[in-house]
């Protein structure tokens, strides 16, 4: 763990772990851990390979209305429920994966938003399964999680184990490549790597996790709701990851974080909160482009620049 | 049913018309600015909510599919000087990102100034009948909005190879540093491109209120169709716009004759299959 990330990093990570169901209730400190698996697994793709998925929202609802179908009504246990829900979204990103990665740029979001909206039909007209326009709801969580700091445990756990997966993932050789990839395809192809197989690995690898965020959503407020898989809530992914930074791993957490504070708080008192949404999502882009994880590393970057700094001049002093 | 097949034909026809405007709109804009242009379905929402109101005003649905969708024209200079503008230079990220606040922006700002409840609009009395064609009998405003899109589309046409804006225009969507080089202004050819692109958008928007009616999510509906035909069509190819949007229309009214549930997901499973065996478009290049 300590070898995986930077300390920086691990203390983020621990304080939102501890500080987050005392300054908000513990299901919404779990809805921020859920939402930020999401993001860090969208980033896969935005920051680390270069693609930018505006159909996250898919995978989202494909994980949510799996794990949501398969324990209301097959009788599934959720224990069973999420790992199939993550095969499921996995299967579902490599079939979508297949015909997206052959564009990139503007198409690449084209065809991603409209695979979106294609899903998003299925869920909205089936709906026997889905429960359609009024969402799945009656999603039960097992007796031993059910109250609700056991099933904030129970989310801790998997946002850890899911944060080690793709750290994991982007340390490795094949993360190594996607990297490459994203700085410069051209060169990734011309030293005999295929190009479009490894975006179809991150893009199966972003939509599983993103799937295992849905899947846990599901049980955070016990319904799955129609608007998790329109394609308002891939833009709300994508804000997530670039408000937090999609230079840094970790620092679409913070931005899922942010969101979901934004929402709670905003939602409260006008019905009308996607427009502040809109005019917030439009000053970060206008004015706050780094993000979050940018920000503070440009202020730690000059605080131990200035100490860098003093000591040389102490040495010089000195001698 | 040959009739049912007949009049689905030319309702597949008339919306078909609405989405090639639309698509084209859009095409320009994504063409010639490479941007993702994730406001444009709010601007057709704008165009039908202006459209409504000056009717409302003025009693004269001709007069409101007149000035409506100019007045989008303000909306998207407003959305390209104060935004866009800043972002050329930037990532997709970031510009996909403040154009989906816009989007989410104008359909909110549509829900405060004119409430959550849709409205409907009167078709104009001289339109409202019927016309016999003979083999079935089929409204008239359907009929001339088919007749009014096509009288566009060839203006639209006409513009864009006939006058020396049209061909900076065309000339930018093959090569935007080369006309900049060249000495055009190409701020302000970005500029009259988004504004072009939104008033078709909006005209789209206008000439759509008397068979669809008004909702604050019509601009979030429209908006994925419209990227479906450009993806079919081919970035940038404008001819490409108008067939695949009337293809799209004419796909969705005929899916709707045998399994109306699916006649929403048709349209997506055409760009599929397109991507799968033509991944640049049916008239596509690049």
């Amino acid at each position: 763990m300590q070898k995986l990330f930077s300390l920086p990093s691990l203390i983020v990570i621990v304080l939102l772990i501890v500080a987050l169901p005392f300054v908000q209730r513990p299901v919404v400190a779990a809805e921020v851990l859920t939402l930020g698996i999401a993001a860090v697994a969208t980033n896969l793709l935005l920051g680390y390979t270069g693609m930018l998925s505006f159909g996250q929202a898919l995978f989202f609802g494909v994980g949510a209305y799996c794990a949501g179908i398969l324990t209301t009504k097959f009788g599934f246990s959720a224990f069973l429920a999420i790992p199939a829900a993550m095969l499921f979204s996995a299967v579902a990103a490599f079939l979508i994966g297949l015909v997206c990665v052959r564009r990139s740029g503007l198409y690449f979001i084209m065809i991603t938003f409209a695979f979106n909206q294609m899903v998003f039909f299925i869920a909205y007209s089936w709906t026997t399964m889905t429960g359609g326009e009024d969402g799945l709801p009656g999603v039960r969580r097992p007796s031993i999680i059910d109250d609700q700091w056991s099933f904030y445990i129970f989310t801790v756990l998997v946002f850890v184990s899911a944060l080690c997966v793709m750290k994991l993932f982007v340390n490795s050789p094949t993360g190594r490549i996607l990297q490459a990839i994203r700085d410069n395809p051209d060169r990734a192809a011309a030293t005999g790597h295929d190009v479009g197989r490894y975006k179809l690995i991150a893009f199966v690898m972003a939509g599983m996790f993103t799937g295992l965020a849905g899947a846990i959503f599901a049980f955070v407020f016990g319904i799955v709701p129609i608007d998790k898989i329109d394609w308002r809530f891939s833009g709300d992914i994508v804000f997530m990851t670039l408000l937090g930074g999609s230079g840094s791993f970790i620092g679409p957490v913070i931005g899922a974080a942010f969101y979901t504070w934004l929402q709670e708080t905003v939602s409260q008192y006008w019905d009308r909160w996607p427009m502040i949404l809109g005019i917030v999502f439009a000053l970060v882009v206008l004015f706050f482009r780094t993000g979050i994880a940018g920000m503070a590393e440009l202020v730690a970057g000059k605080l131990t620049h200035r100490r860098g700094a003093a000591k040389a001049k102490q040495m010089e002093a000195g001698s | 049913m040959t009739f049912l097949i007949a009049s689905q034909l030319l309702n597949g026809l008339a919306t078909g018309m609405l989405y090639a405007l639309v698509g084209v709109g859009l095409t320009l804009v994504l063409g010639m600015l490479n941007i993702p242009n994730f406001a444009h379905g709010g601007l057709y929402a704008f165009g039908a909510y202006f459209t409504y109101t000056i009717v409302n005003l003025t009693g004269s649905f001709y007069l409101a599919v007149l000035i409506g969708p100019l007045l989008v024209i303000l909306v998207a200079f407003v959305i390209e000087s104060q935004g866009v503008r800043r972002l050329y230079a930037a990532h997709h990220d970031y510009q996909l990102l403040f154009l989906f606040a816009m989007a989410l922006i104008l359909q909110e700002a549509i829900i405060l100034i004119w409430g959550p409840v849709g409205f409907s609009v009167l078709t104009p009395k001289a339109l409202s009948g019927v016309v016999n064609l003979g083999f079935t009998v089929y409204p008239a405003y359907r009929l001339a909005l088919i007749g009014m899109t096509v009288l566009i589309t060839v203006a639209l046409w006409l513009f864009l190879t006939r006058t020396n804006i049209g061909a900076i225009v065309r000339a930018g969507m093959e090569n935007r540093e080369m006309v900049a080089v060249l000495g055009t202004d190409i701020n302000r050819v970005f500029m009259w491109t988004f504004a072009l692109g939104a008033y078709l958008a909006g005209l789209a928007g206008g000439l759509a209120t008397p068979i669809m009616g008004l909702t604050p999510s019509m601009g979030a509906d429209m908006l994925p169709i419209s990227f479906v035909i450009v993806v079919i069509a081919g970035l940038g190819s404008i001819l490409g716009a108008i067939a695949s949007g009337i293809l799209i229309g004419i796909a969705q009214s005929m899916t709707t004759i045998w399994w109306p549930e699916a006649s929403n997901i048709a349209i997506y499973v055409l760009m599929g299959l397109t991507i799968i065996l033509r991944p640049q478009g049916l008239f596509g290049t690049r």
